[in-house]
């Protein structure tokens, strides 16, 4: 009960965030993708295409109709998970809440889980969800020449999961303790390294490794920090 | 045991190599800064070596005429020497516009005037498949898959009437095999190595990629595809959906493929079309033999030669009147004893510059059983001519130095353990693993006695710094030793992570940390807080 009274209480602080990244991510990354689908595939593109001649072998190789709308889904993560980290974790800091939320009646992994759990749901329903649904609509043959392939939809979950890097990332750089010109930020920077080490993968196991590692060396910081600090 | 006292156990370690991380980059940042920093110092426009305008007597310009030509082979093993006249730079005329004068192999003139008149024709030869439009290489299978904020790219091969495309086959690198789909999405089937099917499980990979290229035939719009596996070679054709097996290397890599009138296109010049070819296939296997594929009539032949041929030069043609055999080769070519020392290349290299050297060219004729009979050769000597030798200047080179002393003796052991092929490799895979390499080559403080010095008077300041702050024993060694290994972003780690408060000790005036109760020199505890008048705990 109490871990439920949590997470609403986180949620609707989350609220506003979550629905400007949904705003923001459908509004743009829809206007781009039907943009893509009007301009359709370039004329250019096959031409070179006659008998008797060598192909240029650049011209087999094709973006998705979700090119554009990639950029804009990995930088709305990371903007929600940075906004969300700060919410959360720095928030209470600069307002000096801190000791009121965590003298309640509920524990401090309660809180902690309530906190994460907010966040996760937060990628998964403003960002995720309209993921999902400009995905499908890109993959209408009678709207797009050129169709994704299901690898791109496990990209773009990858990127919003990069938000949540994100937004780990910030939550140790709220927690530590440190000054702000030594140690404090070395979360934040952890972080940008784990998604610049992601992104330029080209297998998707070692992108899900590096993500896997990165997020378990960050959660495993937090923890301890949010549990075994003073407030 | 509960989570609290859990987490701490992986909260340690997680801390410490988030810390090191972060910090090997930023120092490997900085030394790069430094290093760059020095190099755009010193730049300076290096000026061309002004060579004394000699005038060349007619003897002369026609040695170096003989000297600049290229050598061409006719069909019944004679040799000419072919000389291009130098063009005006602003014409950029067409090759076939070129003029062109023709020698004979004692430097008599045969025939003088345009390439497109020539009455000679000459073999011509396989060539690599090379060029980013004409080949498309593993690494660019491996670029194109990256995920980048744009998404990866696909393989997709059209298979086209005139003007619209009717099929796409897009290639899955995960199957290793081609996914067909029609224009309103729907699937077709997979074309795989044994062919098409429209079973997923009765499609079989192609194997691992290496190289494709593709053109379209006479006859159609959508393109064939040569497709070099490892060990194989197919040829695929959309519109029709056949595979066919060109070579199978059975017991080593493939490691070079030459092309020579494979790929039915238009011919390139009028002369070509002339010469009765025969499409060859040569595939250079990585144990030295050379494997011809030929066509019209279909036939495979396998040429071994000598060891100490420079095997990437060797290229083959085929007639109907037989099979040639073109090499080239120099003096000045790196023997295969110093290619495994980078001093030994460099002192071979220092030893030759500067001075004559000769080359030279051999046509063989190879017999139904692949022996070679030399038909002709032609060597010559090329003058030595001197040429700016471009060295790093003093200061970028003593700046490089110094600042590599403060990078981490792990370079070094990861440069010798992995060695320069295995990075070699890496080179043509990922861009992440690429920049390591070539982070590991550039600021590698080369097994210098400086770094290590360095390292143990880093190992000094820990101590100094982390003795009146002692807690365990332990902790203090790991810290020496992770100092000593990862050097200045060891040093920069230990002090993220241990600087602490100290105090003066009451009792004997030294430095003393906060974390432990007694004083490590006279082992006094931590002095107790004074009472005072509204203190409610002590007074109760």
């Amino acid at each position: 009960m109490r871990f439920l009274a949590l997470l609403r209480k986180e949620l609707r602080e989350s609220l506003p965030w979550m629905l400007l990244a949904a705003i923001i991510f459908l509004a743009i990354g829809g206007f781009v993708l039907r943009a893509q689908a009007y301009l359709g595939q370039p004329s250019w593109y096959y031409s070179g295409l006659s008998p008797g001649t060598v192909v240029d072998t650049y011209r087999l190789t094709h973006f998705s109709p979700l090119r554009m709308t990639g950029s804009w889904l990995l930088v709305t993560s990371i903007g929600l998970g940075l906004a969300l980290g700060v919410r959360h974790f720095w928030m209470p800091l600069f307002t000096r809440t801190w000791p009121f939320l965590i003298h309640r009646s509920a524990n401090r992994p309660t809180i902690l889980w309530a906190k994460l759990a907010a966040a996760i749901i937060s990628f998964i329903i403003p960002v995720g969800v309209v993921w999902v649904a400009l995905y499908r609509y890109s993959c209408r043959p009678e709207i797009f020449e050129t169709l994704p392939t299901k690898r791109v939809f496990i990209e773009g979950w990858l990127f919003i999961l990069l938000g949540l890097v994100a937004y780990l990332g910030t939550a140790l750089a709220g927690l530590s303790s440190a000054r702000w010109y030594t140690t404090k930020i070395l979360g934040l920077a952890f972080a940008t390294i784990v998604i610049c080490m992601t992104i330029f993968q080209w297998r998707l196991g070692w992108a899900f490794a590096v993500l896997v590692v990165g997020v378990v060396v960050l959660l495993s910081q937090i923890i301890d920090a949010f549990l075994n600090r003073e407030f | 045991m509960n989570l609290k006292d859990n987490s701490t156990y992986i909260a340690g370690p997680t801390r410490i190599f988030t810390t090191v991380l972060v910090l090997l980059i930023a120092t490997a940042m900085l030394q790069g800064i430094i290093i760059s920093t020095a190099m755009l110092w010193e730049a300076r426009p290096i000026a061309p070596i002004k060579k004394p305008k000699k005038e060349l007597s007619e003897a002369e310009k026609h040695l170096e005429k003989i000297r600049n030509s290229g050598r061409q082979f006719l069909p019944d093993g004679t040799i000419h020497l072919v000389y291009t006249l130098p063009d005006i730079p602003t014409l950029k005329r067409a090759i076939d516009e070129r003029q062109k004068e023709i020698y004979d192999a004692n430097g008599s003139l045969l025939w003088s005037g345009l390439e497109k008149n020539r009455p000679y024709e000459y073999l011509s030869w396989g060539v690599m498949i090379h060029g980013y439009t004409e080949s498309f290489t593993d690494t660019r299978m491996k670029q194109i898959q990256m995920i980048t904020p744009e998404f990866s790219r696909s393989l997709e091969i059209p298979v086209r009437s005139r003007e619209k495309t009717e099929q796409v086959w897009r290639y899955d690198p995960g199957r290793q095999l081609f996914v067909g789909y029609r224009s309103d999405g729907s699937k077709i089937g997979y074309i795989g190595s044994t062919g098409f099917t429209d079973s997923k499980s009765r499609a079989k990979p192609f194997g691992r990629f290496k190289l494709f290229t593709a053109w379209c035939p006479q006859d159609s719009f959508s393109p064939t595809l040569l497709w070099q596996t490892s060990r194989r070679i197919y040829e695929i054709n959309f519109e029709k959906q056949q595979v066919q097996l060109i070579f199978e290397s059975a017991k080593s890599n493939i490691k070079q493929i030459n092309l020579h009138k494979w790929r039915a296109i238009r011919p390139e010049t009028p002369q070509d079309s002339k010469i009765p070819y025969r499409p060859l296939i040569k595939c250079l296997t990585e144990d030295g033999k050379h494997h011809l594929i030929m066509r019209n009539p279909d036939r495979k032949l396998t040429v071994t030669v000598d060891g100490d041929w420079w095997s990437e030069t060797i290229s083959f043609t085929a007639t109907t009147q037989g099979i040639y055999l073109f090499y080239r080769d120099t003096e000045r070519r790196l023997p295969s004893a110093f290619r495994k020392s980078p001093k030994l290349a460099l002192e071979w290299s220092r030893k030759v510059r500067g001075k004559p050297y000769k080359k030279w060219v051999e046509l063989y004729k190879v017999d139904n059983k692949a022996n070679l009979h030399l038909l002709n050769r032609c060597d010559w000597t090329v003058p030595a001519e001197p040429y700016p030798v471009v060295e790093a200047g003093p200061l970028w080179t003593k700046v490089r130095h110094y600042a590599c002393q403060f990078s981490s003796p792990l370079y070094d052991l990861a440069w010798y353990l992995l060695g320069r092929q295995f990075l070699f490799q890496l080179y043509r895979g990922n861009d992440f693993i690429r920049g390591f390499a070539e982070v590991t080559r550039e600021l590698r403080p080369g097994n210098s006695i400086l770094n290590w010095l360095l390292a143990l008077a880093m190992v000094g300041f820990a101590f100094w710094h982390g003795w009146p702050r002692k807690t365990s024993l332990g902790k203090l060694i790991f810290w020496f030793v992770f100092t000593l290994v990862f050097n200045l972003a060891g040093l920069l780690t230990y002090l993220a992570l241990n600087h602490t408060p100290i105090i003066k000790c009451p009792l004997c005036g030294k430095r003393r940390g906060l974390a432990q109760v007694n004083c490590i020199r006279c082992g006094a505890e931590l002095p107790a807080p004074e009472r005072g008048k509204l203190d409610l705990i002590l007074n109760t």
